[in-house]
């Protein structure tokens, strides 16, 4: 697989919560352009590691190198957040501003942009998510499906260099799932850097460049979507989506 | 001088008799207790903002040591706060400032009275606004540092606002409560309600008409209170419309949609 210029190199990443061990000993790059899908079965690790990514779980031990540069000491942790985005798997809008003061706030307060520049800025990424006419609203007023839409433009809005998505789609009902994932591909394929974790294997299969399978804290296997779902190497790999994919 | 034989004679003459000393009274009492509200509200604020930093792997030694040492101070000062009775603190501190020389003779005693009550205020609201930011779901602070965000910033433009959205009612409380409790201030002869009250019974010694008249004018004051501040929350909540701007077959078009399921108010 031709390897792009590497943007994030995560190396023996591990996470403790007291004596349980989350991530034992992680490592894999995400080159630019790169939209890699994380797999794995519950409490595989899979979300702590996106949480670690970002710091939003202060990892115990292990570097994570953004642009050759770590992550933890050499960037100032407000940049760093600003060019890694994050959408929750429960969404996590603001509550006390609309659709489009989400979608402000951020570029205003944290990259200091003129309100003008940022509400044109936050119309154009609403647009491209499809949520530009409830742009008056209040979370408490939209579905599932156009919350998780507002989050991402939200993200958007702040120019990340990587997207990272937990589980984006987890807490949505069936219908509404359609919709987010649609606007993800758009967003793979317009060339965004992602890092997703997800259980929707089609979603894997069709859009990802990379799969990585998690195991127990351990990334078991990792490879092209074509390897990892016609002809995965490690039984585990197989055993799990010969259950995933029986559903 | 024919002195009155009725209730309502009583009352009527006292009200004519002492209707400025029952006013003074009333102006001061509000004074205390919104000033005292309103500072304790900005010490309480300022207190669950400092108590709720996170500790993180990245802060050095001292400026762990430093938060752990503030942490302790902030949780000393509200429990003697919350701890003891007001009208004893009132004692403690005019006493003993007096004796320091802090305050003396010229120091205005509504100043000495708006200070108690703001610092035993802010005692509580500190816990009441802790109890406010716990109730705010911490996926959003988690969002707002996601996107840069300080503490100080995703406090202020996130959690914040609907922490004090839900603690509203008892903010009210707290403001009630002041109303009446500034009553205890009487002890160091603050000229609120109660100090006024005394002073227009002691002369016709008509204890039972004059703190009618005072208890009607703490129910009247405490009732106005608890109603405007339904009104705020109201306020607060925002309309319960929103509009779809533009739909697809017509970018200029405008719908409201108002939420049929809005909670009662």
């Amino acid at each position: 697989m031709p390897m792009n210029e590497p943007i994030l190199e995560i190396s023996h990443l591990m996470k403790r919560f007291g004596d349980h061990v989350v991530l034992s000993d992680i490592s894999f790059t995400v080159g630019q352009g790169d939209v890699t899908c994380i797999i794995g079965a519950s409490g595989s690790g899979k979300s702590t590691l996106l949480r670690c990514v970002n710091f939003l779980e202060e990892p115990s031990g292990g570097q994570i190198l953004f642009h050759g540069k770590d992550a933890e000491t050499q960037w100032k942790r407000a940049e760093y957040h600003a060019k890694i985005g994050m959408v929750f798997q429960s969404f996590n809008l603001f509550n006390n501003m609309t659709a489009l003061e989400n979608c402000v706030y951020g570029q205003v307060r944290v990259l200091h942009r003129d309100r003008k520049t940022a509400t044109e800025n936050a119309m154009r990424y609403l647009n491209k998510v499809g949520m530009d006419p409830y742009r008056n609203a209040r979370p408490a007023q939209l579905s599932g499906g156009q919350k998780q839409r507002v989050a991402i433009a939200r993200a958007l809005a702040m120019e990340p260099e990587v997207l990272l998505f937990d589980e984006p789609t987890s807490a949505l009902d069936p219908e509404m799932v359609g919709e987010v994932l649609g606007v993800m591909r758009d967003l793979a394929n317009g060339g965004l850097t992602m890092l997703i974790v997800t259980h929707e294997m089609s979603f894997a299969r069709d859009v990802c460049s990379r799969v990585i399978f998690m195991d127990q804290g351990l990334i078991a296997e990792e490879g092209t979507p074509q390897e990892m779902f016609t002809s995965p190497k490690q039984a585990r790999t197989r055993e799990f989506l010969s259950r995933v994919l029986a559903r | 001088m024919q002195l009155p034989s009725s209730f309502f004679g009583w009352v009527g003459f006292l009200l004519d008799k002492y209707g400025s000393l029952f006013l003074q009274g009333t102006g001061m009492t509000l004074l205390i207790s919104l000033t005292g509200t309103i500072i304790g509200f900005l010490i309480g604020l300022l207190v669950a903002i400092l108590r709720t930093i996170p500790v993180t792997r990245r802060m050095s030694t001292p400026v762990k040591g430093l938060k752990h040492v503030l942490n302790v101070l902030l949780s000393i000062y509200i429990e003697v706060f919350r701890g003891t009775p007001m009208i004893v603190q009132a004692m403690v501190i005019y006493y003993g400032a007096m004796q320091a020389g802090i305050i003396g003779r010229g120091t205005p005693i509504p100043m000495v009275a708006i200070f108690i009550v703001s610092i035993n205020t802010g005692a509580y609201m500190a816990e009441i606004i802790r109890g406010g930011i716990i109730s705010v779901d911490k996926g959003q602070k988690e969002a707002a540092h996601a996107i840069g965000m300080s503490h100080w910033q995703s406090m202020v433009g996130v959690v914040l606002p609907q922490a004090v959205r839900n603690i509203m009612p008892s903010i009210g409380n707290e403001f009630v409560v002041n109303i009446k409790d500034s009553s205890v201030l009487n002890v160091i002869a603050v000229s609120e309600l109660f100090f006024m009250s005394k002073s227009a019974a002691g002369t016709y010694l008509r204890y039972f008409e004059v703190f009618t008249i005072t208890a009607v004018i703490y129910l009247v004051l405490t009732f106005t209170v608890t109603r405007l501040l339904r009104l705020v929350e109201r306020k607060m909540d925002g309309s319960n419309t929103y509009t779809i701007c533009g739909s697809q077959s017509d970018s200029q078009s405008v719908i409201t949609v108002t939420e049929t399921n809005a909670e009662e108010g």
